[in-house]
């Protein structure tokens, strides 16, 4: 008999189990702290609920599981504030090890019974355990799709590019790492309720590589992952057992080599069979449907946009940029140039709260700098774009830009859960404001396309759509027409003049100078940190000392009107690709 | 005191070797093998037979166990970790794959050795005590210590440096420019994980020599202990897993002093706690200064 109760029971426990590490893994994390918490819950729920003879069964283990989830919950929350910074392997480790300390404490208590364990009545049966599993993944079907979804896909692909529009990572790690906490205290308390006998062991260091191992099987590529990864797991044994392969060392080994087997062949796990469905747009309503996202009031032309006041940046003595003043207005497209290391990149990574400055201050869109963090700036409305462009590699076009809209958009994920219509509005109206987005850079026939995919002059474009897509006040770009030929220069140049005639703000870096003095009001020439030039178009082409920095010796004899002299020096070469500055 | 102090150097030492075994793969190749326990154990077991079956002296059958290791190494890599090498997740699917890998290496050990508890013959190593002044130490406990510190410093030599530990700490540094400037990047790649791997042998066979058991289960029981050291010695620091592992046993055998047995496989995950709410890059990392 293939379906036993228990086997059924135990799909389902390692099912909700499986999605405590989905939970996390979704954005990129690796905890194992998920056997700790589903210890810690599991024993202080069967210690405060009181025998099922006073409420009933149900009743009882309804209230253990509330009790284990809150335990989770703080659990993950304790664990979480200080170790939510860490990141990859030292997350893996340091939760582990957490877990690991609390099997010992467990182990070492007298309330648990120690090594012995503690007799729990068994009220766990078949049809509550899959009412738990079907609630759980329903959850995390409506929690795909919503803002909140998005996001925290946002962060496994690309933490860097998350902050910079505005999403905020820790408090999102955190929330997800609670919820995997939660999950795991459920666990623990339907495990206590069905085994009748708990002990610390239950919980340990092969426990969570179990719960690992089940999820990864899984995959993380939908919500199914979780519960076929259980499946998979927990009837492998059986189905062993069946065929009659003897129990000792061929069961183990068996599973391994699957496992093995599926990591090496399946690599989104079992759900990667499953065809995701992309998030599409209808072209044919966007001109029809006039309901927009309510965008945010931009400073009137001529407002003080960014302040700086003799910002600096030190690394280890090496003055990357020093003593820099400047003043950006409203409606400005201000160019910054300057040979490589000059501290083009330094100086806009300060002006977007990527890095704190050494001294000096500033002040962007009413924000001070240095301690605020990037997703408030992002949020006040500076949105950027990055040297080495850092697209949401897995994802398509559209939703590359529909998640660069976090922060104009409402967020979703609760009134999906409960079927609100306006949830699907707000969804839909999102969805048309993405889609924008991407006609506005020329991409909209390129919205299902992977962004790993796109050309690289697509993909550079793509990142000012997901920009454009937080309908910023000041858009920074860093060298956006590197690795663009001449026509695609040119019709990037037409769309940040179009951008500035819309009221945005733009500062953006580049090599070509000759796109630069064509499109921008004011120039920025930086030089060992420090501020070359500062003025008119005009003015710095004629500016002898920047003629000199940018050549010291003759021009190859290009002469092209009046910026011949430093454009030729300034041609965009596969070098200064590769040189960060 | 004193003496305890020495005990925590030679239990201390035998994590050392472990976990440097562990850090110098994640130092240089940037990846995490979970199937370096099941090495661990596997060559403990390895050990036992060939001095049961062939009455090898304790020097020989720490020679075969070090090629045991290096070929156990070969294989993960070749298994485990090269097919995997272009996967955006890759560091993540590794660390899969290797513990895959253990499993099916302690399945194997079951069908090989049964699953009891074997021990090396009585005589493997002379029983007899020395004495130096107050100080009491086992041939045992010097041999440990010997061999484990001997393994280490020829290690940092051959990093620091050799021709292969040059090509090493380019790989680390940047696979694609190593690869440019005619570095065999799959030979470093597989050569790191065989040497680390027959640290771990080594290290097994002294680990059951110092308790006089070896089970299927040890290498887990060490793994944590050992991933801890590394966290607390600073990732992919060579130095730091020495000093790191030296410190977990002297720590332990003081608690177990003071403090009582049960508590002391605590003490590496407070270590651990302690370090990475004080110091997350651990005793010798470096800090990341830049990633735009």
């Amino acid at each position: 008999m293939l379906f036993t109760e228990s086997t059924l029971v135990f799909i389902a426990l390692n099912g909700v189990f499986a999605f405590s590490f989905y939970a996390v893994l979704v954005a990129g994390q690796l905890s194992l702290a998920q056997a700790g918490f589903a210890g810690i819950a599991g024993f202080t729920a069967a210690t405060l609920t009181p025998p099922p003879a006073q409420w009933g069964p149900i009743p009882t283990l309804l209230f253990a599981m509330v009790v284990g989830m809150l335990v989770g919950a703080v659990t993950a929350v304790i664990l979480g504030l200080p170790t939510m910074k860490l990141r990859g392997v030292y997350l893996a480790i340091a939760t582990l090890g957490f877990a690991e300390a609390i099997r010992i404490f467990l182990l070492n208590s007298e309330w648990t019974g120690g090594a012995q364990g503690m007799s729990v009545p068994k009220t766990l049966t078949p049809v509550v355990a899959w009412v738990v599993l079907a609630l759980v993944t329903y959850w995390f079907a409506r929690q795909s799709r919503s803002r909140y979804g998005r996001a925290l896909e946002a962060i496994r692909e690309d933490e860097l590019a998350a902050r910079s529009i505005g999403i905020n990572v820790g408090g999102h790690r955190l929330s997800a790492f609670v919820a995997a906490g939660v999950l795991a205290g459920l666990y623990g308390v339907m495990w206590a309720y069905y085994v009748r006998l708990v002990a610390p062991e239950d919980f340990g260091f092969s426990t969570a590589i179990d719960g690992l191992v089940t999820a990864v099987v899984g995959g993380t590529a939908n919500f199914f992952g979780p519960i076929l990864g259980s499946g998979f797991q927990t009837m492998l044994p059986e189905i062993q057992r069946t065929i009659g392969i003897e129990a000792g060392w061929i069961r183990p080994f068996i599973s391994g080599l699957l496992l093995l087997l599926v990591i090496l062949y399946l690599p989104g796990g079992i759900a990667s069979l499953i065809p995701r469905r992309r998030q599409k747009v209808d072209i044919a309503s966007l001109q029809t449907d006039a309901a927009g996202l309510s965008l945010r009031a931009h400073p009137t032309a001529g407002e003080v946009v960014a302040e700086l006041k003799d910002l600096a940046k030190e690394y280890g003595g090496v003055h990357a940029v020093r003593g820099v003043n400047l003043t950006v207005r409203s409606g400005e497209v201000v160019g910054l140039i300057g040979p490589n290391g000059a501290g083009k990149t330094t100086l806009v990574n300060m002006i977007s709260g990527l890095i704190p400055p050494s001294s000096g201050s500033a002040t962007v869109l009413g924000v001070p700098i240095g301690r605020t963090p990037v997703h408030r700036i992002a949020a006040a409305g500076v949105t950027r774009t990055f040297q080495h462009s850092k697209l949401f590699n897995r994802l398509t076009a559209l939703e590359n830009v529909l998640i660069g809209a976090h922060v104009v958009a409402k967020p979703t994920f609760l009134r999906r859960l409960i079927w609100l219509p306006s949830a699907r509005r707000d969804e839909h109206t999102a969805l048309t404001h993405a889609a924008r987005c991407l006609d506005r850079v020329g991409l909209l026939d390129k919205a299902n396309t992977l962004a790993k995919g796109l050309s690289y002059g697509d993909q550079r474009r793509l990142e000012i759509a997901r920009a454009l897509a937080a309908d910023p006040s000041l858009l920074i770009l860093d060298e956006p027409a590197a690795g663009m030929n001449h026509v695609e220069a040119d019709g990037l140049s037409e769309l940040i003049r179009s951008l500035a005639a819309d009221g945005l703000t733009i500062i953006f870096i580049e090599h070509n100078v000759g796109m630069v003095l064509d499109t921008c009001d004011h120039i920025i020439v930086l030089n060992f940190g420090e501020v070359l030039a500062d003025g008119t178009p005009a003015d710095i082409a004629a500016d002898e000392r920047v003629i000199e920095a940018y050549l010291g010796a003759a021009d190859d004899g290009e002469t092209d009107a009046h910026e011949a002299d430093v454009a030729a020096a300034a041609t965009p070469t596969k070098a200064a690709e590769e040189n960060d500055d | 005191m004193l003496q305890q102090l020495l005990n925590g150097l030679f239990l201390g030492s035998i994590y050392a070797l472990f976990a440097i075994g562990l850090t110098l793969v994640f130092g240089i190749l940037d990846r995490l093998n979970l199937a370096h326990p099941s090495v661990f154990a596997a060559s403990a077991f390895v050990g036992i037979w060939m001095t049961e079956a062939f009455d090898l002296p304790l020097w020989l059958v720490l020679i075969a166990v070090f090629a045991f290791g290096a070929i156990m190494g070969l294989l993960i890599e070749r298994i485990a970790f090269r097919p995997l090498r272009e996967r955006p997740d890759a560091h993540f699917a590794g660390l899969i794959s290797s513990i895959a890998m253990a499993g099916m290496i302690v399945a194997l050990l079951q069908a090989v050795f049964g699953p009891n508890t074997r021990r090396f013959p009585v005589g493997t190593i002379p029983e007899d005590a020395l004495q130096f002044g107050d100080l009491t130490a086992s041939w045992l406990q010097i041999i440990i210590l010997a061999v484990s510190l001997g393994l280490m410093i020829a290690l940092s030599i051959l990093v620091q440096r050799s021709s292969l530990g040059r090509s090493m700490r380019a790989v680390a540094e940047n696979p694609t420019a190593a690869r440019v400037l005619g570095v065999n990047v799959e030979g470093v790649t597989a050569t790191t994980f065989a040497i680390s791997t027959a640290l771990g042998a080594v290290a097994g066979v002294l680990f059951a020599l110092n308790v006089n058991s070896a089970q299927l289960g040890m290498g887990s029981a060490i793994e944590l202990k050992g991933l801890a050291v590394i966290i607390v010695g600073g990732m992919g620091s060579l130095s730091g897993s020495l000093v790191g592992g030296l410190i977990l046993g002297i720590a332990e055998v003081f608690a177990i002093q003071y403090i009582g047995s049960s508590w002391r496989d605590l003490i590496a995950f407070a270590l651990l706690f302690v370090i990475l709410l004080v110091r997350p890059e651990g005793l010798f990392g470096k800090r990341k200064v830049r990633e735009v």
